[in-house]
């Protein structure tokens, strides 16, 4: 049975893990009424930084496991 | 009166596609380079066409408005719209490149191995077409009217023409070097407008403070006591909306086709990169953009510091655009009318150039797309049509003038904001869709009646449920079933009837088990073999 790679799902566990954490922080914490936190956490690190962190992860380790094959 | 730096930067933007459409056009031999770039394109240009492609006015225009009605948690659904990029990567992109299609139904007809399928897949793809084409003439018209304040229906009209003139004698070369082009530029101007609304306010946490003052329940969730709206008040409704769009980047036919045009599996991969580093740039810009939508117009809007508008705060300055101009859908205006606010032409003018990119690369995508279906897979694939044959260029070009001019009348009253035309197009298309094409790479156990099962229910299903929750209860979001269960109207929040993903998935797969498998070599060919070494 073909199966996506493993590097697919740890992609995955990062993001969904993050955004779990994120709202579980708001919902038990308040972390959306700091200031600058949701610009921080949402904005910065959740539409931008972590996504970029899957689509690297998602081209070089494929590309890796290329050259070592 | 229409500001001349405004239409001197738009004049700019223009002569700038037309001089990359001309180049471009020279390279133009074949039918293969008019469909899919002859697959020559490399990944910095195919990650930016891909970004300009997939995020359409309904990015540009109908995320800052959610963000301005339903306050910050509809920054998780932009989130959830970037981060969907990289999912693609591996779960649709590679293997789509390595297969190697012309058009998007072809996948369908090999896999399941039935080329009626190029009927069922074309109905539903159109479905989708018409309301992007239809969103993008309304961005056409609003970023038109924003330039040369003029009335809305000028805008739409003239919006259409630009967009064919472009379509028509361009292709898909030419539309993937344009929309390289677009998206470097829609990036910076929504990057631009919001540093400009940032330093309107004296730096972050001015920003911060200021939407706070104007908007204290701004940045509330559902666990706060007071929700900013009912319709993000749920974590359901928090959580719909941000799988409302979250696996279109991998599904959605516009985005799909882009994965053929480049050279080989290794560009399709870094293309996905390339596209997340812009498209999250653009995407942080336009949550800014939204979120200070509102005490933007209300503290420095020419129409309020005028007088022209006195009562009503930003929602009074859009109705004024409403009457004044004839806009449909008044809260698309909102992130115009917020850097209108900032007063500073050079960064309206750099908007609108960028609004226009964004509309023109959009609605060119999705023309390409339907071009290819009725052209090569209806016309010459299953009718058999000589002159199809013969001209497939020219009868493309016919195909598009036909699907511009009706999405041109739409767009004159459009049925809803552009941002619930994009939602409801997307979840339409990947619950009918998304299940034969991501399964039918994933398990070798998919069929072909689930193929046709699960496309025919779940397009005619979704369609009614949203109709339905639309025009009977008032809202997409209303989930359609809350009056049957003996709830009150707005007990169950699902965006977009958004249920009908995972319902499409689930029937997919239980259909799967009880019928027929394909063929053995059909399904090495099409699944084991395509995900092999990914």
């Amino acid at each position: 049975m073909p199966w996506p790679p493993k590097i697919f799902w740890a992609g995955l566990v990062l993001y969904y893990g993050f955004t779990a954490i994120c709202w579980i922080g708001e919902a038990t914490m308040g972390w959306n009424h700091i200031l600058l936190g949701p610009e921080i956490y949402a904005a910065l690190l959740g539409t931008w930084i972590v996504p970029l962190i899957m689509s690297v992860i998602y081209f070089y380790f494929p590309e890796k496991a290329e050259e070592a094959s | 009166m229409a500001n001349p730096i405004v239409v001197g930067i738009t004049a700019l933007y223009f002569l700038g596609v037309i001089a990359i459409g001309w180049y471009s056009r020279q390279k133009m031999k074949s039918a293969t380079d008019y469909y899919i770039a002859g697959r020559q394109i490399g990944s910095v240009v195919n990650g930016l066409a891909l970004e300009s492609t997939y995020l359409s006015p309904a990015s540009m225009l109908g995320l800052p408005a959610y963000v301005f009605i339903l306050g910050y948690p509809f920054w998780w659904a932009m989130s959830a719209i970037i981060a969907g990029m990289p999912v693609a990567t591996l779960l649709t992109a590679a293997a789509m490149r390595k297969y190697g299609p012309t058009s998007f139904a072809d996948y369908y007809a090999d896999r399941y191995n039935d080329q009626r399928l190029r009927w069922l897949v074309g109905v539903i793809v159109m479905f989708g077409a018409i309301l992007y084409i239809t969103l993008s003439i309304v961005g056409m018209g609003i970023f038109l009217l924003a330039i040369l304040r003029f009335p809305y229906l000028y805008g739409v009209i003239l919006g259409a023409v630009i967009v064919m003139v472009y379509v028509v004698f361009g292709g898909m070369i030419a539309t993937s070097w344009n929309a390289a082009f677009q998206a470097v530029l829609m990036t910076i101007a929504a990057l631009l407008a919001a540093i400009g609304i940032i330093n309107y306010f004296g730096g972050l946490a001015g920003y911060h403070q200021a939407i706070l003052q104007n908007s204290p329940t701004f940045f509330n969730t559902p666990s706060d006591p007071k929700p900013h709206h009912i319709l993000a008040g749920t974590w359901l409704g928090v959580v719909g909306w941000f799988f409302v769009w979250h696996y279109g980047f991998a599904t959605m036919p516009y985005t799909v086709v882009r994965f053929f045009t480049v050279m080989d599996i290794k560009t399709a991969r870094r293309s996905i990169f390339w596209c997340t580093l812009f498209a999250g740039i653009f995407y942080l810009g336009l949550e800014i953009i939204g979120a200070g939508a509102k005490v933007m117009i209300e503290s420095a809007h020419p129409l309020i510091q005028q007088g022209v508008v006195t009562k009503g705060g930003a929602v009074g300055v859009l109705k004024y655009y409403a009457t004044t101009y004839g806009v449909g859908t008044v809260t698309d205006y909102s992130m115009v009318a917020a850097v209108e606010a900032l007063q500073n032409p050079w960064i309206l003018g750099i908007l609108c150039a960028g609004g226009l990119a964004i509309a023109m690369s959009t609605a060119a995508g999705w023309v390409m797309v339907v071009n290819v279906l009725v052209t090569r897979d209806w016309a010459d694939m299953m009718l058999r049509s000589k002159f199809a044959k013969e001209n497939p260029v020219l009868m493309a070009r016919i195909v598009s003038v036909i699907f511009l001019a009706v999405s041109m009348v739409i767009a004159i009253n459009p049925p809803g904001l552009v941002l619930d035309l994009s939602g409801w197009a997307f979840v339409v298309i990947i619950a009918a869709l998304g299940p034969s094409l991501v399964l039918g790479l994933w398990w070798k156990g998919a069929t072909r009646t689930a193929t046709w099962i699960t496309a025919v229910v779940m397009f005619v299903l979704h369609l009614y449920a949203w109709l339905y929750a639309k025009t009977v209860l008032g809202h997409h979001s209303f989930f359609f079933l809350n009056p049957l269960l003996g709830l009150p109207k707005t007990a169950i929040i699902t965006p977009h009837q958004v249920w009908a993903i995972p319902v499409g998935f689930l029937l997919f797969i239980v259909i799967s088990l009880v019928t027929k498998k394909p063929e053995k070599e059909v399904v090495d060919k099409y699944c084991v073999k395509l995900t092999e070494t990914l």
